[in-house]
C-alpha cells in the first residue's frame, strides 16, 4: 500500500513558522473550518454555545469561534481539530442549517506580535480597510494582493488570515515580504 | 473611491464589481398585454444620465451582497448605498 504523508498547504510535513522583527508568522494547518448558512426564515442556532456575531464580527474562543461572512452566513472554526470531521459535529448542533466542510479549502497563517502596533502597521499596508474593521473581535473577508482572504483579529496581538489553499505560497510570500520590509524600516 | 456599505461601513471600490442600472431590479411581468414590448425595453433600453444614477454593485471580495449605489456620473461622488435585497423587497411590496 502506498505510504501517504499528509502535507501542509505550504507543502511540508510540519507547519512553517518565521520571525521578522516583532512579527511572527505561523502556518496553521490545525484549524478546522465549516461554513454555516441559515435557510430562509430559519432561526439562528447557537452552536457550541456561541452567539453568532453580526456583520464584521468575530465571537468565541480557541475551542470554537464564529465570524460573519455574509447575510445569514458564518464560518465556524475550531483550533486543533482539522483532522476530525468538524462539519459533522457542527451539523449536529445546528439542525436545519446548511453546513459545509471548509477545512481543506483554506490555508491559515497566524500573525502574532508582542503588541497591537506592529500588527496594525502591517495590516495598513496589506489590506485597504479602515482600522476599526480589523479591531480585536472583528473579522472580515477582503482582498490582499488580489487574493480573497478572511482576516480575523482575535486579540490585540493576534491576527489570522485564511487564503485559498492553492494560493498558500502566494499568501506567505506577500506576508513575508511585507513583514521583512517592516522589520528593517 | 469608497462605497459606504450599509452593513460593513466604508469599503474600497476595488472590492466591488459593477453591473449597471438598478432599474434591472424592476423586472416587468411576463404576462398580459404588451409584455413582450415591456421585456424588450427591460432587456435592451438603458438610461445614460449625466448626473445622479442608481446602479447595482456586487461586493464580490466582501460579503457578496448586491448593493444599489447612488452615484453622480459627472463627479463620481457616491451619494449613498443600500442593500439591493431591501430595495427589491420594497419594489415587490409596492407592486402588490
Amino acid at each position: 500500500m502506498a505510504d501517504l504523508r499528509p502535507l501542509t498547504a505550504l507543502g511540508a510535513d510540519t507547519a512553517r513558522s518565521a520571525r521578522f522583527g516583532a512579527l511572527t508568522l505561523t502556518e496553521r494547518p490545525d484549524i478546522a473550518l465549516a461554513s454555516l448558512a441559515l435557510r430562509a426564515g430559519a432561526a439562528e442556532p447557537a452552536p457550541f454555545g456561541l452567539t453568532l456575531p453580526g456583520p464584521g464580527g468575530l465571537s468565541g474562543s480557541q475551542d470554537h469561534a464564529a465570524f460573519w461572512t455574509g447575510a445569514g452566513q458564518w464560518m465556524v472554526l475550531a483550533e486543533g481539530r482539522a483532522e476530525t470531521d468538524f462539519a459533522a459535529e457542527l451539523r449536529a448542533v445546528a439542525p436545519g442549517c446548511s453546513v459545509t466542510e471548509q477545512t481543506d479549502g483554506w490555508a491559515g497563517v497566524d500573525i502574532t506580535a508582542p503588541g497591537a502596533d506592529p500588527l496594525e502597521r502591517l495590516t495598513e499596508r496589506l489590506v485597504n480597510l479602515p482600522p476599526e474593521a480589523l479591531a480585536p473581535g472583528r473579522a472580515t473577508r477582503t482582498v490582499l494582493h488580489h487574493m480573497p482572504v478572511l482576516a480575523l483579529r482575535h486579540s490585540d496581538t493576534r491576527l489570522t488570515l485564511f487564503a485559498m489553499r492553492s494560493a498558500a505560497a502566494s499568501l506567505w510570500h506577500a506576508l513575508e515580504t511585507s513583514a521583512q520590509r517592516q522589520a528593517v524600516s | 473611491m469608497l462605497i459606504p456599505h450599509p452593513l460593513l461601513g466604508l469599503r474600497d471600490a476595488q472590492e466591488f464589481t459593477y453591473l449597471g442600472d438598478a432599474a434591472l431590479l424592476d423586472r416587468p411581468s411576463p404576462e398580459g398585454e404588451g409584455a413582450e414590448a415591456a421585456f424588450c425595453d427591460y432587456v435592451f433600453l438603458r438610461g445614460n444620465p449625466a448626473g445622479v444614477h442608481r446602479e447595482l454593485w456586487f461586493h464580490e471580495q466582501g460579503d457578496r451582497s448586491w448593493l444599489v449605489v447612488t452615484r453622480n456620473t459627472l463627479t463620481h461622488e457616491i451619494l449613498g448605498a443600500e442593500l439591493a435585497s431591501k430595495v427589491a423587497k420594497a419594489l415587490k411590496g409596492a407592486a402588490e
